[in-house]
């Protein structure tokens, strides 16, 4: 992997009239990525790939694509492809005609145009398809031939708007694999932007966190998931359990606290300390909590709680316990293994804990 | 059907609606002057009679003259107003729509007197082409209307993708715009054709000295010798009216099943 970014965005600012739809985005985006723009609807994500797609000019700032700065570069004219979420395919062409319309302006001669046609046909596994009607495609057909109708003009970057959000559950999940799979393959730059906060962290090399216009955080999918920085991405991103805590000492990248239901203990604090009145927030996530057994002794601390509510899954059971002397459940996630029965609401359990599991906010 | 009252009432209505639009051909064959039961026999004379009229003939071609420019230049305008209205949001495009839309049932006769007035002040001659311009007046709502639809049901980014795949803004509106929205075209020019052959009051009122088909019909019922002549042109245009607007609906329909759409409701 090289050194110059694929994209380069340096304080990206978009107004429509009054209303301020990208807040300064500044981020870069290497060769070859796997990169998603997640947020709630409205957080200005299609906005943002727009503007790279060259459909939207920017209010003020800089878009970079491969060194080049796209001010006034048409969207005819920048390296990249899109996959519309409605996937736009054309209604009065045939397959083949929608994968080969990018072609048109490339002179090639018809023999080479239908090798490419069945080149990028076969890649999306629908070979043998281009005499079909557009219109008479399934919904996983027709996101099959807007992908390689964008990826046939091999684009530097590839960008995806919520492409797979009318797709079925299932489809949805087995299309993921695929759109990974042919990601590797091709190795070209891939911007996806999604809701879905599942689907970013099974599809991205890194996601980029975005409320009301802006970055709230830039991560590969670990880091997002174990440590977010702040209480909102906590919350987006899977479900995360907040219990009230106070600072007791802090100093050198660490925090002593009392933490409400679990008692004093030591972590990581984060960049730029926390807020100085002492008061804060810790969260943690449901399966870095543990229900132990009867006698089990617990590999770190422990707290003792009573089962609050009880919702069974199958493979798995969430616990909603109250630990005591906390006034808010926390939900623990637990593998239903053979042997062990599910418990019962008002059980008093032991919940086993880590520090080094705890997220502390500023 | 629940309610045998009900299907009689529908029966009875449409008898009321259709029923005297089939006498025109049973006279139009029938065998004598006099329009009344009992049938006297059948006969072409009439269709000849009619087809050696040169009077009929003149304005049959002011007709066509008329009806023609008439279809294309409130198709183009309706174009315009079809494109802006659901591409674009600009200040007082509610109403600025609506007063488009506002002679599809204002009284032809107020549009005609008032035109009327304002072209005697005007000190312009009355022709054909006063003529044309009120059916312009007139039509520009149906082909604001047809084409509205058409636009409607063309997904935005299917232009976005032409762009995106590399052609430029012209030729977008050539391989795919104009292809996924000609069948409404068509459809416009044909349902504005027809409604602008079968005007009377404004083709009465501002054609002056030149006839038109509509106002020569009228004119031959003061001939009851001319009547089973007109009986027969009557019959030829019911059956090309009826052509042309099975034609628009069509093409109407054609067009929005291409854009991927239901044909639902229909305007027509």
């Amino acid at each position: 992997m090289t050194d110059t970014p694929m994209i380069d965005l340096s304080d990206v600012q978009k107004y429509y009239g009054d209303y301020h739809a990208l807040r300064g985005i500044t981020a870069t985006i290497r060769p070859g990525e796997f990169f998603s723009l997640l947020g709630p609807s409205g957080c200005g994500k299609t906005t943002l790939l727009r503007t790279i797609a060259g459909f939207e000019e920017i209010s003020s700032g800089m878009i970079r694509i491969d060194g080049r700065d796209m001010a006034g570069v048409p969207a005819n004219r920048r390296p990249t492809n899109m996959v519309f979420q409605s996937y736009a395919i054309f209604p009065h062409l045939s397959v083949a005609e929608n994968v080969g319309f990018g072609l048109r302006r490339l002179g090639l001669d018809a023999a080479e145009k239908t090798r490419r046609i069945g080149t990028a046909l076969e890649m999306v596994g629908l070979a043998g398809y281009g005499a079909r009607a557009a219109h008479a495609l399934s919904g996983g057909q027709r996101q099959r031939v807007a992908l390689a109708r964008a990826l046939i003009l091999k684009p530097k970057v590839l960008l995806l708007d919520e492409p797979l959000s009318a797709l079925d559950k299932k489809m949805r999940e087995q299309m993921q694999v695929e759109l990974i799979k042919l990601q590797r393959q091709v190795g070209i730059t891939f911007i996806l932007v999604t809701h879905d906060q599942e689907e970013a962290l099974v599809m991205s090399d890194r996601i980029a966190v975005m409320f009301e216009g802006e970055i709230a955080q830039l991560a590969d999918p670990e880091t997002l998931y174990r440590r977010p920085t702040s209480r909102r991405v906590a919350e987006f991103i899977g479900v995360m359990n907040f219990l009230p805590a106070t600072i007791v000492s802090e100093g050198s990248g660490r925090a002593a606290l009392e933490v409400q239901g679990l008692g004093r203990c030591e972590v990581d604090a984060p960049p730029g300390g926390v807020a100085s009145d002492g008061g804060t927030t810790v969260g943690m996530r449901p399966e870095t909590l543990t229900i132990l057994y009867d006698g089990q002794a617990p590999t770190d601390r422990s707290a003792d709680g009573t089962v609050d509510e009880v919702v069974y899954y199958g493979d798995m059971t969430y616990y909603d316990v109250r630990l005591d002397g906390t006034d808010r459940p926390v939900r623990i996630s637990m593998r239903n293994v053979f042997g062990r029965p599910v418990l019962n609401i008002k059980a008093r359990v032991r919940v086993g804990w880590s520090p080094g599991a705890l997220v502390l906010f500023r | 059907m629940k309610a045998p009252g009900l299907y009689g009432y529908t029966l009875a209505y449409l008898l009321f609606l259709y029923a005297p639009i089939a006498l025109l051909p049973i006279f139009a064959f029938n065998d004598s002057v006099v329009i009344a039961f009992p049938l006297s026999g059948f006969t072409t004379s009439w269709f000849s009679a009619m087809w050696e009229d040169s009077s009929m003939w003149q304005a049959l071609r002011n007709s066509m003259i008329v009806s023609g420019s008439t279809a294309i230049l409130a198709t183009v305008l309706g174009l315009f107003a079809a494109r802006a209205s659901t591409r674009h949001a600009f200040p007082g495009k509610a109403g600025i729509m609506g007063l488009i839309m506002l002679p599809l049932v204002l009284p032809e006769m107020i549009v005609a007197m008032s035109l009327l007035v304002a072209l005697l002040a005007a000190g312009l001659d009355l022709s054909l082409w006063t003529v044309i311009l009120g059916h312009v007046l007139i039509c520009t709502p149906f082909a604001v209307a047809i084409l509205t639809s058409a636009f409607q049901s063309l997904d935005r980014s299917l232009e976005e993708a032409a762009l995106d795949l590399g052609e430029t803004p012209v030729s977008t509106f050539r391989l795919v715009i104009l292809p996924l929205v000609a069948p409404g075209i068509v459809a416009s020019l044909l349902i504005c054709f027809t409604v602008s052959l079968d005007e009377f009051i404004v083709a009465y009122f501002l054609a002056g000295t030149e006839p038109l088909l509509s106002v020569y019909i009228y004119g031959q019922f003061r001939f009851p010798s001319n009547v089973p002549a007109v009986m027969a042109l009557g019959t030829v245009l019911v059956a090309v009216s009826v052509l042309l607007l099975a034609a628009a609906e069509y093409f109407r329909r054609r067009g929005i099943a291409r854009t991927g759409g239901s044909a639902g409701g229909g305007f027509v």
